[in-house]
């Protein structure tokens, strides 16, 4: 028998594994506390003093929201309350949410829940994806409060008779069945009005979160592929 | 050559073995029929609306899916426990005891989510009708019987582990499981923040599929060997060590390819990209191993008869089960690696992600990666409970087989094809909205992928029907050798 | 409105499908290449057709090339590919001389 090799020992294999997988989990720990932070939602304290946070805090939804290109950074991100010109948030223009733009934090924060549970209760995620996770029946959901067809020349605010993006939300998510948009059709839910409060304004929060730039073009029609 | 110590008569931990193996199967019935329903549904948007819709058939068609593969993973370990430990399964009564609380606790779930569906926008939906998170939608208190079920599997595991003889096989399996139960515990908790939601539901999905269930398979397939073609006990441990830490350097950290658009910072695009390069490499080295073992084992008998590669007593005592272990490390490759290497950069993933892209990846890689030798275990222990020497392949297994396999691939070219369709349309050039998806979906290209996708989903269906009497029946066909 | 040449380039239309296609390829050859190799090894294949075991190494690499240029990836994901490609080609290598070495020591 030759000499044993310590690469065909069993050990020496039996300790790489466990220091390989060890080192991973520790590196994957360590990056998670950095996530963590990053990612936590912030409060309207931070939408006061002007301070960008990947996750806004709820009573985002009292601000205008949209979703444009930064040039430092190379991507689309949501812009609250106004753009300085550069691609960074100025936190002035509020928009009207429900006809009010002065959620407090408790009742943003209130709102924001139910409609978290709602997404969950409802099943959202087994025909829409959320931030592109979950089933590819409908549409992605990530920002679809800033899309065209709930707009002032949108489809769905003359289908619905409503005349803001919330109200005409708020309708559909309540009656899908009166509303066909395709033949392929969302079912009844039985979300009720307050439900659907809800539902809109965790939509509404969804689209103020820095997604790097997902999904991209949003919004702009035909002509916006970037590239030759 | 090992010795083939295949009967399962007698022993308590492979007679429930087979329960769990048997309402796996059950369930793997019930995935595919599911699966067809939302198969038509994308045909015929209005079949069964109002009903049954889409979301409640994916649910039980994806829930279903993890639930089989759960109840095979755990038959598959109280069936190889006494052939590795040398002794019967410690605790074996609590074990039989957790199986009818887990299949009981399975049942009430699925008639839930059938005929409540859903429930209104409170705490009481999330504890006791679905938590409508993707995969992991069972209601709380579900959730909590899985956890003291797991607990219960681990232990008996554990405590064989140490009693009897345990080997490299059984030392990973044991190290494997209890963090593929621990993480089940990532997604037990509700927030109102969906990054950090998604962030820690990636745990338990990620970290089940491409790191613990990954090295469960390569710990099976380390088994498999040694049963099926005398493979050498010393190679094929050393390489089950060198294959735990590939797939664990690589798919810890590969779950960074899931943190690219979920509201997580820049970084992740490198941490997710580099890692998720370094991913097919343990699937191509499995894939390598298979072949090596095999060429070498099957050589050595050629050499020790002297005779061609034809002549050669064949090395394979389980003919399907070796087809479903090699079908298994193709599988893996093809489905996990090549599906999920070419959507996995960020810079194409902007475009791909959310896609019916995903959807192909999916199929072809939770089939491929787990299906295959979880359906091969099936056969070892067909082989184990009837006593038989060499198992061969009958003509139901070898159409049951080809239909699973062939329906499965054409599912996934539809799906690509239909990726493909969105990629163009709905995403780079109408920007991921409303009009933009639709567009997308009403594309000829992406219909026509549908019908083909539910085509293949029926010979997929024809298969698993033959699929299910050939392993009721072989057992007891003559033409096996005792 | 922000000056277009700001903005990072994204993907041609017309390059989505050679970018899918090379990028399955990657996998695919560099599956034969690791195949090949093994076979010959273990002596299922002749020796002669080592070389194709190669070539499709070098298929591999093209491919990876040609993939990540399409995609404008950044230095770093540039480096990763590169990193990835010597993995595969080492892989074979590594594999059969591990496994060989276990043999020889077990069974002779």
């Amino acid at each position: 028998m030759a000499n044993k090799s310590v690469w065909s020992d069993n050990r020496f294999w039996q300790r790489t594994a466990t220091w390989v997988t060890g080192f991973a989990s520790v590196l994957l720990i360590w990056l998670t506390f950095d996530t963590s932070a990053q990612i936590a939602m912030g409060n309207d304290q931070d939408l006061q003093n002007k301070v960008t946070k990947r996750v806004p805090g709820p009573t985002v939804i009292n601000y205008k929201i949209t979703y444009e290109m930064s040039a430092k950074r190379g991507l689309e991100v949501p812009i609250i309350g106004g753009n300085d010109g550069k691609g960074n948030s100025l936190f002035q223009v509020k928009e009207k949410f429900f006809g009010r733009d002065d959620y407090s934090e408790d009742e943003a924060r209130a709102l924001l829940h139910l409609g978290k549970l709602g997404e969950q209760a409802k099943n959202c995620m087994d025909c829409h994806t959320l931030l592109g996770n979950g089933a590819y029946y409908a549409p992605d959901l990530t920002k679809a409060w800033l899309d065209p067809a709930w707009g002032p020349n949108g489809a769905m605010q003359a289908l619905t008779g409503k005349n803001t993006r919330e109200e005409a939300m708020a309708e559909f998510l309540q009656h899908p069945g009166q509303y066909p948009t395709h033949a392929r059709m969302m079912p009844n839910l039985g979300i009720t009005a307050k439900e659907a409060k809800g539902l809109v304004a965790f939509l509404k929060q969804m689209s103020s979160i820095d997604t790097n730039g997902f999904p991209r073009n949003f919004g702009k029609i035909k002509g916006a592929v970037n590239g030759k | 050559m090992a010795s083939n110590h295949l009967t399962g008569i007698g022993s308590e931990s492979k007679q429930l073995a087979t329960w769990y193996f048997t309402f796996a199967a059950i369930l793997f019935g019930a995935q595919l029929l599911f699966g067809l329903v939302a198969a038509i549904q994308y045909v015929m948007p209005g079949f069964l609306y109002g009903i049954l819709d889409f979301s409640i058939a994916r649910i039980i068609h994806i829930n279903a899916l993890v639930v089989w593969m759960v109840f095979a993973m755990f038959g598959s370990v109280y069936w190889l426990l006494p052939d590795e430990t040398g002794i019967e399964t410690v605790g074996i009564k609590i074990g039989k005891l957790l199986f009818w609380i887990f299949a009981l606790a399975i049942v009430i779930v699925v008639l839930v989510f059938l005929f409540i569906q859903v429930g209104p926008a409170s705490d009481t939906t999330i504890w006791f009708i679905t938590e409508g998170r993707e995969y992991i939608e069972a209601p709380r208190w579900a959730d909590w019987g899985i956890v003291v079920v797991a607990l219960g599997f681990v232990g008996n595991l554990f405590l064989t582990g140490m009693k009897g003889k345990q080997t490299g096989i059984v030392t990973v399996l044991m190290a494997d499981m209890i963090a593929f139960a621990g993480l089940y515990l990532a997604g037990m908790f509700f927030t109102d923040n969906i990054s950090v939601d998604q962030y820690w539901w990636w745990w338990v999905i990620h970290l089940w599929v491409e790191a613990t269930w990954e090295v469960f398979v390569g710990a099976i397939a380390a088994y498999g060997l040694i049963k099926m073609i005398g493979a050498h006990r010393q190679v094929v441990e050393m390489w089950l060590w060198i294959e735990v830490a590939m797939l664990f350097g690589s798919g810890i950290l590969g779950l960074g390819h899931h943190y690219f658009w979920i509201g997580t910072p820049e970084y992740w695009w490198e941490i997710g990209a580099l890692f998720s390069a370094l991913e097919p490499l343990p699937l191509v080295a499995m894939f390598v191993h298979v072949l090596y073992d095999w060429g070498k084992t099957q050589g050595a008998e050629m050499a020790k008869e002297h005779t061609d590669e034809y002549q050669a007593k064949s090395v394979i005592t389980n003919k399907p089960a070796f087809t479903w272990f090699v079908l298994n490390a193709f599988g893996n490759f093809l489905g996990a690696g090549v599906w999920g290497f070419f959507h996995t950069l960020p810079q194409v993933n902007l475009y791909t992600h959310g896609t019916q892209f995903t959807a192909a990846h999916g199929h072809l890689a939770f089939f491929g990666a787990y299906a295959t030798i979880l359906v091969g275990m099936f056969y070892i222990a067909v082989q184990g409970t009837n006593g038989i020497k060499v198992l061969k392949s009958t003509k139901l297994s070898i159409w049951s087989t080809s239909l699973i396999t062939g329906g499965m691939l054409v599912m996934t070219v539809a799906l690509t094809i239909a990726g493909y369709v969105q990629v163009l349309v709905s995403r780079a050039q109408m920007g991921a909205t409303w009009a933009g998806y639709f567009d997308g979906q009403s594309g000829v290209w992406f219909a026509q992928a549908m019908d083909w996708r539910l085509i293949a989903g029926v010979v997929v269906f024809t298969g698993f029907i033959l699929l299910a009497i050939d392993l009721l029946t072989t057992g007891k066909n003559p033409v096996h050798k005792r | 409105m922000i000056d277009p040449s700001m903005i990072r380039p994204g993907i041609a239309l017309n390059d989505f499908l050679t970018i899918f296609v090379s990028s399955a390829l990657v996998l695919v050859f560099g599956g034969f290449y690791v195949g090949i190799y093994t076979a010959v090894k273990v002596k299922l294949l002749k020796p002669w057709t080592m070389l194709f075991a190669y070539m499709f190494w070098v298929l591999t690499a093209y491919c990876l090339y040609l993939m990540g240029s399409l995609m404008h990836v950044g230095e770093f994901t540039a480096k990763a590919l590169v990193v990835a490609a010597i993995g595969l080609f080492l892989l074979p290598f590594a594999v059969y001389y591990m496994q060989n070495q276990v043999h020889e020591e077990n069974e002779h």
